[in-house]
Formats: structure tokens, sequence, C-alpha cells
């Protein structure tokens, strides 16, 4: 049986609403069920990442619920919704956003120790998360050492280790080139085969779109279109 | 936690030029500081050493009132037998009695009004050590009628070893009495107002003068250590209530004062050369939240809160602090540890002025061990202070739009 990982109900943002108001996202209900692997597409400034951003939590609607998981997140306050994300929401960015000064391991440990994992707990999941993604033996590289797509890859680990309901990708595969872009979304789609991992990305790239079972287009803060595939190689 | 830290060490040296400005300027800041606290530490030391040693002794002993009204019919009843008492106590090194009359000195060419301290030579050298201190002449010897000047006085009167002066004072009839004496030796002090008013003369010689035998108007003490006064004095106040025991800082109460305001504003000059510290560690701080942006709207998005990225801000500014502060007190103990041995030489500021103010020309710093608790507390509220506009940055990001920029 099918289970709503993500149901937007009407949500609607508007910034600059007292100057000259820009209708980011309006009336978007939207569900996403476990185990999708959906591309949120769309022209630039069509809301992609604002809807991208309510639904991780990092910005609120100005209407409509979102319900993750059963939980309504925009009836959360300030600290629980931080909470919320650390326990039940990945995120992957275009630009990888590992933390430089800290080894590839350690990036994909710091969100186990923020969730208060003891330390054999996270060396063993690192290791784990390490072998899938296929870069054990980078395991202590910085990231200045690591190219674009293994940055990317360790951001998937680190999005994985504290094992969300969920990750959502902002333009992922933005700054990889073919091969890397390749590999990623192969390992993503490994992931969401073999460990049933939800997936929503928002991307321009034909690349992910292609791989994607569900494609959701938004334009001017609406959905355009919401088409589902029905085999994972986009029939 | 463990990762935390060494997250927040490995950011101070993102930017290792900037890091080790301000590590230098802290080290540099906490090292001016020390010297300066060493210093007056020397000051002082050196300021106190002269009153105990050279002016007042640890403790002295007068008759009630005597130390406010100098009046001459105050003596010490049974004095030679206290003094006696009090050489057998415990922590008493030396004592020495004086006998002490108010009255002018007069030259040929002069006068001037003058404290008049009747002497036993040999104790007297055991207590203020004036034989050390005199700088023409001799010490007082077998002959009579010698009369020690200081040299302030000498040279105000132009008057020299050798010279002849007379001595007049009233005696416990209110007799005018007059005396002539000559000039032994000439000493100096460290306190030059201290020699212009004193002169030393043997104490059976100004007691013959008075018609006095064995009086005395005041014992002065030198304890084993100055950490004994504490015990001392409370015993011999105990023993004789009927007298004046006071310690050197009750007798002396402008060096204490003096001792306590330099001791205060020694903290207010630490304060002042951290809090112009703390506008460059803020600034660095600051940058560092404003290049990091992102990265924190990252680790909020992550479910890091704003709290415990704080707390990561306030790590790096405490660790960038406290970078330089060993370095700084290093270099401070080093210093201190060089010129505690050779001393610094004052004597371009004017050997008379120092004097005037009851300094040696030659200080000696001395490192301010009792202090570096309290400095290192300022050390630490400064990187508190540091931290508090880097935090407020902090606190204010909205994880949303830090990840746009």
């Amino acid at each position: 049986m099918n289970q709503t990982v993500i149901d937007t109900h009407h949500i609607s943002k508007t910034f600059n609403p007292d100057t000259i108001p820009v209708y980011a996202i309006q009336q978007v209900h939207l569900h996403i069920e476990r185990g999708e692997f959906t591309a949120l597409v769309g022209p630039s400034g069509s809301g992609k990442t604002t809807l991208l951003n309510m639904i991780g939590g990092l910005d609120k609607p100005d209407e409509g619920n979102i319900i993750i998981n059963g939980t309504d997140i925009t009836k959360l306050r300030a600290s629980a919704l931080i909470a919320f994300r650390l326990h039940h929401i990945g995120f992957v960015f275009q630009s990888y956003n590992l933390i430089p000064v800290l080894t590839a391991k350690e990036n994909v440990e710091l969100i186990m120790l923020l969730q208060g994992k003891r330390k054999k707990e996270r060396d063993e999941t690192a290791a784990r998360l390490f072998e899938q993604i296929g870069m054990a033996e980078k395991m202590d590289s910085r990231p200045a050492r690591l190219s674009g797509g293994q940055q990317q890859r360790v951001a998937v680990a680190r999005a994985l280790a504290s094992h969300p309901e969920f990750i959502l990708a902002d333009e992922p595969t933005a700054n990889l080139d073919s091969k890397s872009t390749a590999n990623l979304l192969d390992m993503m789609e490994q992931l969401n085969r073999e460990a049933n991992m939800t997936f929503l990305f928002s991307t321009h790239d034909q690349r992910v779109i292609e791989r994607a079972r569900r494609v959701i287009t938004l334009v001017d803060g609406k959905i355009a279109s919401d088409t589902a595939f029905v085999n994972p190689d986009n029939g | 936690m463990i990762l935390l830290l060494q997250l927040a060490w490995r950011n101070i040296w993102r930017n290792k030029m900037r890091s080790i400005v301000v590590i230098a300027s802290i080290a540099v800041g906490l090292f001016a500081g020390i010297a300066v606290l060493s210093l007056y530490k020397g000051m002082m030391t050196n300021r106190i050493r002269t009153v105990i040693d050279s002016e007042i002794g640890h403790l002295q002993i007068h008759a009630r009132h005597f130390t406010q009204e100098k009046e001459i019919e105050m003596m010490i009843p049974n004095g030679d037998f206290l003094l006696s008492e009090v050489e057998k106590f415990p922590l008493v090194r030396s004592a020495a009695p004086r006998l002490i009359a108010l009255g002018m000195l007069s030259t040929t060419s002069g006068s001037a009004g003058v404290q008049i301290n009747g002497v036993e030579a040999e104790k007297e050298q055991q207590v203020s050590h004036l034989n050390e201190k005199i700088v023409s002449g001799n010490y007082f010897t077998e002959k009579k009628n010698e009369i020690l000047i200081g040299k302030k006085l000498a040279d105000k009167l132009k008057i020299h070893v050798g010279s002849k002066i007379v001595l007049t004072f009233t005696d416990t009839a209110n007799n005018l009495v007059s005396g002539a004496f000559k000039i032994r030796g000439i000493y100096q002090t460290f306190n030059a107002p201290l020699d212009e008013a004193n002169v030393y003369v043997k104490k059976e010689t100004l007691s013959g003068l008075l018609g006095l035998q064995h009086c005395i108007h005041e014992i002065a003490i030198i304890l084993q250590s100055d950490e004994a006064v504490e015990n001392t004095l409370l015993p011999l106040q105990q023993q004789y209530p009927s007298l004046d025991v006071a310690d050197w800082r009750a007798l002396s109460p402008e060096t204490n004062l003096l001792v306590r305001t330099v001791d205060d504003y020694s903290y207010v000059i630490i304060i002042i050369i951290l809090f112009a510290l703390a506008f460059g560690i803020t600034n660095t701080m600051l940058m560092a939240v404003l290049e990091r942006r992102r990265e924190m709207g990252m680790l909020m998005a992550l479910g890091t809160s704003r709290i415990r990225i704080s707390g990561l801000i306030l790590m790096e500014t405490i660790l960038l602090t406290l970078a330089g502060t060993p370095v700084g007190l290093f270099l401070g103990w080093m210093g201190v540890r060089y010129f505690h041995r050779t001393g610094l030489d004052f004597s371009s500021s004017g050997e008379e002025l120092m004097a005037s103010f009851g300094f040696s020309t030659r200080l000696y710093p001395e490192f301010p061990n009792e202090k570096l608790l309290p400095v290192l507390l300022i050390v630490c509220v400064t990187a508190l202070l540091s931290a508090i506009i880097p935090l407020i940055k902090t606190l204010t990001l909205k994880p949303a739009e830090a990840l746009r920029m």
C-alpha cells in the first residue's frame, strides 16, 4: 500500500506583498507517495525552489498546509521545525555545500552528531554509506580534493545519514558534467529502487527529467502539468 | 562536541593570514598589558620596600595619639623594657627605639623645619639601614653631636659634610633648647621629601638636650617577612592595648592608597587594551560569518539549530582569542623575567622627579602572578563581547535566504 510522504494543501507564497508582489506559489496542491522519483521542472522564476524550500520547512507558506508523513509542518514552532528537518528531511544542494574544513566522512558524520548518535553508530553508518556511494577510499579526503561529482555523492550520503523520509534535491546536477550526472543519477535510482527512498528534484536538467518517473511542471507558481510514467525508464 | 570543537578550530584557519593578525594583535596587546602590570607591580614593590626598609619598618609602636600630635611629652612608658620585650617576639627580626622632636635646623645661610630623630646607631642600621644610604661622609661614630641630614636638605641649605648647624626645639617643660651639631654624613633615600624633613642624631645626645633619660617616642620594628605583619600586629595590639601599635599600611595610608589605586588602575589599562582588541576580533568574526552565510544556511537546513550555530561562532571567537593568550603571556613572562634581572633605568625621567614620588630610578618589573586569573577572565569576557555582533548576525540568518547567497 502506498503511503503519502508529502502532502501540500493549496499552498501559496507571495514575496514583497506590500510593495511589488511576486506570486511565487499559488494554490499548489501536491501529493508525493513513498518511493517516488519525481522531478519538479519549470522555467526560471516558476517557483521550483520556493516550493522545495517550503516542503523542506525552510520557508513558510502564506496560505495552506504542508503535511509531511502525517505532521503539519506549517504549524510547527521554529525549534520543532529544525528538529523535524534533522530527523525527517534530507537535502542535496546545487553547489554541494560541503563544509570545506571537514573531511568527507566528517561531513557525513556531522548530521548524525547533531542527531545525538554515538560514535560507533556514526562510524558504521558512514562506512556503509561511503560503500554505497562507491567512495569508501575517499572518506578521509577534504572536499577540495574531490571532483564535483564526488562532492555531490558525499552530499547525498550526508542527506541519507539522518535516515530521512525523503530527499529534496535542488538542481543537484547543475554543476556536473555528463558522466558525473549519469553516475549520480544511477546512484540515486539505485537508492530509490533498493531502499525505497523518495526523491524530489527541482531541475532544468533534461538528463534528470528523462530518469524521473513523475514530472511536475510549474509555471508562474502554479502546477501546469503533472505526468507520471509507468516504468522506471520513462516508458 | 569534539567534532564541533574541531570544526571551530579548523574554521579559524580558513583564512590563515587574517587569524594570525588577530592572534598576533591579542598576543601583543596582552604582552603590553602584562608589561604595564609588571612595571606597576615593580614600582609598588619598590615603594613598599622603601616604606618598610627605609621609612617606617613593618610595625611601629607609639604612645596614644603621638603620630598625630607629635608632642614631646607623649613618650612610651617604660620604653626600654617594652623594647626588650618586643625584641623577644618570635617573628621580630630587629627593633629600634627613636626619640623624636620637631624643631628648626639653622645654618649661617638659612634654616628649615625638621623632625629630629634620636636613634641608637647600631639598632637603627638594622631597621632602616641608614648606614647604607650615606652618599657623602660617614655614619655615626663615637664622637658627640654628630648629625646625619638628607641630601635634599643639604642641597637646599647649601651645607655639606663637616658643616656646623644648630638644632632648636622645645623640651618637655616648653623651654627652648638649642644644640650645635656637625654634619657627619649626608644620606639619600628614594623619598626626597622624607630626606628633606628628617635629620638623625644619636639618641643619647638628644636625650641629654631634652633632659630625658631612657625615654622613647617610637619603636620601629622589622619582622622576619612581610607576611609576618598579620601574625604580629594583633598580638602586639592585644598585649599593649594602651599603646598605638600600627603597621606600615596604617602609618603610611598614602602608600597603601597608592598601591590600591595603582592596582585598580592596572586593571583599567588591561580592560582598555583588550577593549580596543575586541573591535579587531569582532571585525574578523563578522567577516567570517558573512563569508559563510550560505554554509550556515545549509547547516540550518540540515537541522542545526541557531543556538548550535551560535555556539560554533562563540567557540571560534573564544578559540581565536585564547590562541593569542598563551603567546602574549609567554612573551610577557619572558620580558619581565629579563628586566627583573637587569632592571629598567628611568634615570632619564629625572632622578629628583622619581625620588619626589618616593621611587628609585631603577625599577625591577615583577610578573603579576596574582593577576593572571583576573586577566584571563577579562580575556574571556573580551571574547564574549567580541562575539556579540557576529552572533546577532548569525541568529538573524534565515536559511532559505542564506542558501540563495
